[in-house]
C-alpha cells in the first residue's frame, strides 16, 4: 500500500501540493482528476521519485518495479522497437517482448521507423508500449491518451485494463476526462489547487459528488 | 580580386614555408579541438543533463572561462612550461605541443558550455522519461549524447574555428619560430609588422579559404547524418 503522509510541495513560494494523508491500495486502479494546475502531475512525479517533497514522506513505492509515463514522453532517435526495448534492460528476450507490446498498441508496422518522427499520439502509444512490455507492480500514467484520437484511446484503455488485471498491478493515472476515469478506475481522487477535495469509489465521486467544488468541475463535463 | 588571386596562388603554390605553416596550423587546430572535445563534450553532457548541488556555480565558472583572454591562457601555460615552472623539465615551451595545451585551455570551456546548452534543452524531458523506465543515469547520458550528436558537430566546429583563428596564446607559448611553430595567424601578424600588407592579406584569405573548406565538409557530413536521423 503506497502511503503519502503530510506531503507538501512548493514552487516559487506557492504551495502546489498539500496532502495530509493519501493511500493507494495494491492492485487497485486510481484516477486523479482536476483542472489544470490542480496538482495531478506533481503528485504523480512525487510518487515516481522524479520530484522530491518539501516535507512529509511517501512510503512503499516499488521503485524497482514501477513504470512512469510522463505527460510528454520522450522518443529517442532510435527505431520505435529499440525505443521500447530500452525499457526492458533487465528482462530476457527484450526484442520479442518489445514487439509484442507494439502489437498490443497497434504500432507494429512502425517498429522500424525512427522514434522521433512519430506524431504526438503515436509517441504516446509507443510510451505506453514501454509501460506494458513487462510485468510491473505499479503504473503511473500522466494523461496517457491526451494526444490520441477516439480509436487510439479505446485501444489503450482496453490494453491497460487487460494488463492491470493480468499483472495485479496498481495503476494511478491522471486524466481530464471523468468519462475515462469511469471506464478505467475503481477509485477517484479529485484535486483542486493542490488539495484533495474528494475521494472515493469512481461511481460515487463522478455520479454523486458530495463536495460543491467537485460538483462544479463535473458540471462542465456534463454540459 | 588581386589579393584573392594571390591567396589562391599561395594556397595551391609550392612555397615550402607556406606549406609548412598550413601543416602546423591544421595539426595544432586538429589536436587542440579533438582533445578539447574529448574533455568538453562529456563534461557538457554531465552539466547539461544533471541537477547537482553547485551546478550554477560550475556554469558561472565555465561561462567566465569561455571568455578567457588568449594572452592570459598563453601566459599561464608559459609560466607552467618555462624552465623554472613546474613542468619546465619537459622542455615543451616553443613547441606545437605547448600551443595545443594553451588552446585546449581556451577551447574546452567553449565546447563544454555549448554542449551543456544543447543538452539542457532536452534534458528535463529525457530525465522524466528515463526515470519512468528505470534507465540508469549513465545510460541516460549515453542516449542523450546520441540524440544530440548532430548538434555536437556545430560545437566542435565552433571550437575548431576558435583554434584556427587564435593568435595570442600561440604567439606566447609557440614563439612564432620559423619552420617549427609558425602558424597562419602568427605569420599574418609578422608580415603586418614588417609592412608586407599584401602578403598578410593574402595569408588571411588563405586562412579563410581553409576554414571555409573544412566547415563546408563537416557541415555536409552532419547534414547527411541529420537527414538519416
Amino acid at each position: 500500500m503506497i502511503t503519502l503522509i503530510h506531503v507538501t510541495k512548493q514552487y516559487e513560494n506557492r504551495t502546489i501540493l498539500d496532502v495530509p494523508r493519501l493511500t493507494f491500495e495494491s492492485g487497485k486502479r486510481y484516477a486523479l482528476i482536476g483542472v489544470n494546475g490542480s496538482g495531478k502531475t506533481t503528485l504523480l512525479r512525487l510518487i515516481a521519485g522524479t520530484l522530491r517533497p518539501d516535507s512529509g514522506k511517501i512510503e512503499n513505492v516499488p521503485l524497482q518495479n514501477m513504470g512512469y509515463m510522463p505527460q510528454s514522453p520522450y522518443a529517442f532517435d532510435f527505431s520505435v522497437l529499440k525505443n521500447v526495448e530500452i525499457a526492458l534492460q533487465k528482462t530476457p528476450q527484450p526484442a520479442e517482448k518489445a514487439l509484442a507490446a507494439l502489437e498490443a498498441v497497434g504500432l507494429e508496422k512502425l517498429a522500424g521507423a525512427r522514434g522521433n518522427k512519430l506524431s504526438g499520439g503515436e509517441t504516446q502509444r509507443m510510451a505506453f508500449a514501454r509501460m506494458i512490455a513487462c510485468p510491473r507492480a505499479l503504473l503511473l500514467l500522466d494523461e496517457p491518451t491526451s494526444s490520441m484520437d477516439i480509436k487510439g484511446t479505446d485501444q489503450i484503455e482496453n490494453q491497460l485494463l487487460r494488463y492491470a488485471v493480468a499483472n495485479e498491478c496498481t495503476v494511478i493515472l491522471s486524466t481530464h476526462s471523468p468519462a475515462q476515469a469511469l471506464r478505467l478506475a475503481q477509485e477517484v481522487v479529485y484535486l483542486d489547487q493542490g488539495k484533495i477535495v474528494e475521494q472515493g469509489s469512481t461511481e460515487q465521486v463522478i455520479n454523486h459528488p458530495r463536495v460543491e467544488s467537485t460538483r462544479l468541475f463535473l458540471q462542465h463535463w456534463r454540459l | 580580386m588581386e589579393y584573392l588571386i594571390k591567396a589562391f596562388s599561395l594556397l595551391f603554390g609550392s612555397d615550402p614555408e607556406l606549406r609548412q605553416i598550413i601543416g602546423v596550423t591544421l595539426q595544432m587546430s586538429f589536436f587542440s579541438t579533438t582533445i578539447s572535445s574529448l574533455f568538453g563534450i562529456p563534461l557538457g553532457i554531465l552539466i547539461g543533463s544533471s541537477d547537482f548541488r553547485g551546478k550554477k556555480w560550475v556554469q558561472r565558472i565555465n561561462n567566465t572561462l569561455m571568455g578567457l583572454p588568449p594572452v592570459v591562457a598563453g601566459l599561464i601555460v608559459l609560466l607552467i612550461l618555462s624552465r623554472s615552472g613546474p613542468l619546465g623539465k619537459l622542455k615543451l615551451l616553443y613547441t606545437v605541443t605547448a600551443m595545443v595545451v594553451a588552446q585546449v585551455l581556451l577551447i574546452t570551456p567553449i565546447i563544454t558550455g555549448l554542449t551543456a546548452t544543447i543538452v539542457s534543452i532536452r534534458a528535463p524531458q529525457i530525465r522524466e522519461t528515463a526515470a519512468g523506465m528505470g534507465i540508469s543515469p549513465f545510460k541516460r547520458m549515453l542516449y542523450t549524447a546520441y540524440d544530440c550528436r548532430v548538434q555536437f558537430v556545430s560545437t566542435i566546429l565552433a571550437g575548431f574555428g576558435r583554434a584556427i583563428a587564435e593568435v595570442g596564446a600561440v604567439q606566447i607559448v609557440g614563439g612564432n619560430v620559423q619552420f617549427k611553430t609558425r602558424v597562419m595567424t602568427t605569420a599574418i601578424m609578422l608580415q603586418t609588422n614588417m609592412g608586407h600588407f599584401e602578403f598578410a592579406i593574402a595569408l588571411g584569405l588563405v586562412l579563410l579559404i581553409i576554414s571555409f573548406i573544412i566547415n563546408a565538409l563537416v557541415q555536409k557530413l552532419s547534414d547527411g547524418q541529420a537527414e538519416n536521423a
